[in-house]
């Protein structure tokens, strides 16, 4: 009894010890966050989907908040200024309303790095990115792996194993195999042939990716004879795009009313395309004087995509009916990816080019503004009649009142077929049946944390090895889901699509959208020990927009998405 | 000399020879020797009967392959992509379109165009050669009947040429050229063509110093005739039995440059863009890699079975 009695007396001590260590804790980290005079108010938060406990410090009186500014907008860009106004707050001063404005700062692209981070490697963290994410990078194995290792101390759901594997396979049969064989939790895009054969087994899920995209055949009219409009109506009338959708694509996919998906907002504003009508486009292409067809090219790059599963096949098919329906002898041409994409960008390629767009972020400017603007040269001539509607709509805070004007544009791309779009295609990702968790999100990239397949590594398969882990100069979404395991932005996608606060805890407009200021989360450290604050999202910033900062180095030194998300860098040369 | 003497001469001439002619046999022709060995190697004959074969497909194509090569069958009939092989003998419900081979990715009958491809890979094969063979024996038969500066220019370039591999330097001239199939026939003849310059420059080396060269040239035959009538025909045996294993070279790195999709074009019916085309589908539909692969590998072995029978034939030393 004696003893039992001691017991107790132990157990209470311990107890109190315990509790006094715990309060101890929280005086630390406020005391270690700025030496402080205020009262420490410790809060209990609702972060990121995820209940955790995060201490709300007062902000450093001392604080040296940076400024990035531009110098006023006469340089065409959409970012005036930003500012660390004081540590746990940074100001966007734009140059213009920007109603996208949360859901473009959700892209990985803009992911935060340390600041130290960035200076110690001179602003090319390629190989070495240090975030705030649920995953350290703990090696890169080139041609072969990403290895992750858990990041025990993530405010947000930590991964249930303590290894992550990112592997990569060109060939979805062979992303298939790895998941078949159990070698692989999960695999990025199945071929459009894999999906009976993931349904129809037991051990494999198929993770339905409602990814907005849309794949479109280009035509240049600065070369004849797609200089007539009467030539692009025609082809426009003669290809059987419910034929290409039926045929090439995988189940989900759906033959394309406008070029935007109707699943983003004034997406589908305006007339419907054209019905397939081979007698009508044999009219047309008459009356432009080419009643017996003509010789062309068909562009495109043996890349497979969301929006184009099968390029080749598809290629092939276009080639066939306008031959069958036309009389166009169209020779198939294959052309490296980057060289295809530059060609076809600048305007440089006389036949048609295959190619599409997957949505960066739910906005509908993402979708038409980047195709269609004034600077664009994709089509040829850019068309008034298309992107100086698009450019009021885009200036509109109200999405109901730029309905209109996106109907107007709309029905002009209709009117000018610069492009047929032909689909937006059904996507879909592979998981084994074991995994709990997994999911195939819209927009963003899928977190391995939420995956649990109840060992210590997962391994998730993709199409290709990334090209760099500094993502700020990236566009490929192989390097963007590698990224984003390590690297968190202000902001981030749900697994449902819709954005919600990830660094940032909420940002908040002025009246007409042009200023945004955003409110950051405490008590985060970056991977090397670093504490976030608002001189990390600065210079983060900094590092992609300044073509002039000595950190604007990144991997190839373009910042392609900086620089069209925000419409154009800073100082930049030109 | 009498009319009764000189039918004397004529009867004892004659009747030395009919002497002779029972002691000797009048000796067959070189083609006929080389004719009956080749008869009495199996697997010549397996060869050749493969790639007579494969001629009779070519020629007939339109005859034999059941739909055009290009056609497209989506709305024509109830099939849809990679629609696996249906034969009507073997169990297929009659209501499902007949395609022994099944269907490609773009809905087309496989087994039409597996019969074309045989068109696309012999021609290539056989006009490949066909240049290799001409520009590279006649550089070889300069190079070792001048010999000099011009045998040593020569055969220094043929050695840098030989320098590389072969695919590699076909990939390089076609990348150089652009893609298609006329493009990827120059790069295979140029990269088999030391070779051919080789063989013919040691032949002639060989047989420039024959006696029959030797008097041909007393006789005041010039050069130019000593190397088309007496040297270049004496020196062939080895450069046809090369002739015919080239072909299945050329047709092997046409089909590899195919695959790499720097050979022939869509919708172009050729064996190795087609394997090319369905290499994704290795696991989902296994028989459009296979029949593809199957043909490319039935035309290599005819034409090396028949190179290696016509060899043995050639050949005196193999003599059996």
């Amino acid at each position: 009894m004696k003893r039992f009695s001691k017991l107790i007396v132990l157990v209470f001590v311990m107890a109190l010890i315990a509790a006094a260590c715990g309060s101890s804790s929280d005086d630390t980290t406020t005391t270690a966050a700025g030496g402080a005079t205020e009262t420490t108010v410790a809060t209990e938060t609702t972060v990121a989907a995820e209940t955790t406990t995060t201490a709300t410090v007062a902000p450093d009186p001392g604080f040296e908040g940076y400024v990035l500014d531009a110098g006023g907008c006469d340089y065409g860009g959409r970012v005036e200024k930003i500012t660390a106004v004081d540590e746990f707050t940074v100001e966007f001063d734009l140059c213009g309303p920007h109603p996208a404005f949360l859901q473009q700062i959700a892209f990985g692209v803009f992911g935060i790095q340390s600041e130290e981070s960035l200076e110690a490697t001179g602003g090319a963290p390629l190989d070495s990115p240090v975030g705030t994410g649920p995953y350290t990078l703990q090696e890169w194995v080139r041609g072969d792996s990403v290895i992750y290792a858990r990041n025990d101390d993530y405010y947000g759901t930590v991964a249930p194993h303590a290894t992550a594997v990112l592997k990569w396979s060109t060939e979805s049969a062979g992303r298939l195999l790895e998941l078949q064989s159990g070698n692989a939790d999960g695999m990025t895009f199945p071929g459009p042939e894999d999906y009976a054969t993931i349904v129809n087994d037991d051990t494999l899920t198929l993770l339905n990716k409602p990814e907005p995209n849309i794949f479109y055949m280009g035509f240049t009219d600065t070369f004849a004879p797609w200089d007539n409009v009467d030539v692009r109506n025609a082809v426009a009338l003669a290809i059987d795009r419910q034929r290409l959708v039926d045929t090439f694509y995988p189940p989900g996919s759906e033959t394309a009313s406008h070029f935007t998906p109707c699943s983003v907002e004034n997406g589908c504003e305006g007339e419907s395309w054209y019905d397939f009508d081979v007698e009508a486009a044999k009219a047309l292409l008459a009356e432009a004087g080419f009643a017996d067809g003509f010789d062309t090219k068909i562009y495109y790059r043996d890349v497979t995509r969301g929006y184009l599963p099968t390029p080749g096949n598809v290629a092939a098919d276009i080639q066939a009916q306008l031959k069958a329906n036309l009389n166009i002898n169209a020779e198939v041409v294959v052309m490296e990816s980057g060289e295809f994409i530059q060609a076809s960008s600048a305007g440089e390629l006389d036949g048609i080019h295959l190619l599409g767009w997957t949505g960066d972020y739910p906005h509908v400017t993402n979708f038409l503004d980047f195709h269609f603007a004034e600077t664009n040269m994709q089509f040829g001539t850019p068309h008034p009649e298309i992107y100086e509607p698009l450019l009021a709509a885009s200036q509109m805070a109200s999405a109901t009142e730029a309905a209109p004007l996106y109907e107007e544009a709309n029905n002009a791309i209709k009117a000018l077929v610069p492009m047929v779009p032909i689909a937006h295609a059904g996507s879909a990702f592979g998981a084994t049946a074991t995994v709990t968790g997994a999911y195939a999100p819209p927009w963003g990239q899928v977190m391995f944390n939420a995956w649990d397949n109840g060992t210590d590594t997962l391994v998730f398969m993709q199409g290709n090895e990334p090209i760099s882990l500094y993502c700020a100069d990236e566009t490929d979404g192989e390097s963007l889901r590698a990224c984003a395991q390590v690297v968190e932005a202000l902001y981030s996608y749900t697994p449902t699509g819709d954005i919600q606060p990830q660094l940032a805890t909420e940002c908040v407009p002025n009246e007409d959208l042009s200023l945004w200021t955003c409110a950051l989360r405490q008590g985060v450290t970056f991977h090397d020990g670093t504490t976030f604050d608002a001189n990390d999202v600065v210079v983060s910033y900094t590092a992609g927009l300044d073509a002039t900062s000595p950190l604007h180095t990144g991997n190839s030194g373009v910042f392609e998405y900086y620089d069209y998300l925000w419409n154009g860098l800073i100082n930049a040369e030109g | 000399m009498s009319i009764f003497n000189q039918r004397k001469d004529v009867e004892e001439i004659e009747a030395v020879t009919d002497q002779r002619n029972l002691v000797t046999t009048k000796p067959s022709s070189q083609w006929k020797l080389t004719l009956r060995r080749f008869r009495g190697r199996k697997s010549g004959m397996i060869g050749l009967t493969i790639v007579t074969l494969l001629i009779l497909m070519a020629v007939f194509a339109p005859i034999l392959a059941p739909y055009e090569p290009n056609e497209v069958l989506i709305g024509k009939e109830d099939v849809g992509p990679r629609d696996p092989p249906c034969v009507h003998a073997f169990g297929c419900s009659e209501e499902t379109p007949q395609h022994v081979m099944g269907t490609d990715g773009n809905v087309r009958d496989e087994f039409s165009r597996i019969i074309y491809g045989a068109r696309v890979s012999l021609t290539l094969g056989f006009f490949t050669v066909t240049i290799a063979l001409l520009v590279g024996s006649a550089f070889g038969a300069i190079a070792g009947f001048t010999g000099g500066w011009i045998d040593n220019v020569i055969m220094r370039v043929m050695d840098v040429v030989l320098g590389f591999p072969s695919l590699l330097l076909a990939i390089a001239i076609v990348a150089v050229l652009g893609p298609g199939l006329r493009n990827a026939l120059i790069a295979i003849a140029i990269v088999t063509m030391p070779g051919y310059a080789r063989v013919m420059r040691a032949q002639v080396l060989s047989i420039k110093e024959s006696d029959y060269v030797a008097a041909s040239e007393a006789l005041g035959a010039s050069s130019t005739q000593l190397l088309v009538r007496r040297v270049i025909p004496n020196a062939l045996t080895p450069l046809v039995v090369l002739a015919t294993l080239g072909v299945a070279t050329a047709i092997l790195e046409a089909a590899g440059l195919s695959f790499l999709g720097l050979g022939a074009q869509p919708p172009l019916a050729e064996w190795g863009s087609m394997l090319a085309s369905e290499r994704n589908q290795l696991f989902t539909s296994p028989f459009l890699v296979f029949f593809p692969g199957i043909a490319i590998m039935i035309t290599v072995l005819g034409f090396n079975l028949m190179g290696d029978g016509l060899r043995d034939a050639l050949d005196p030393t193999l003599n059996r």
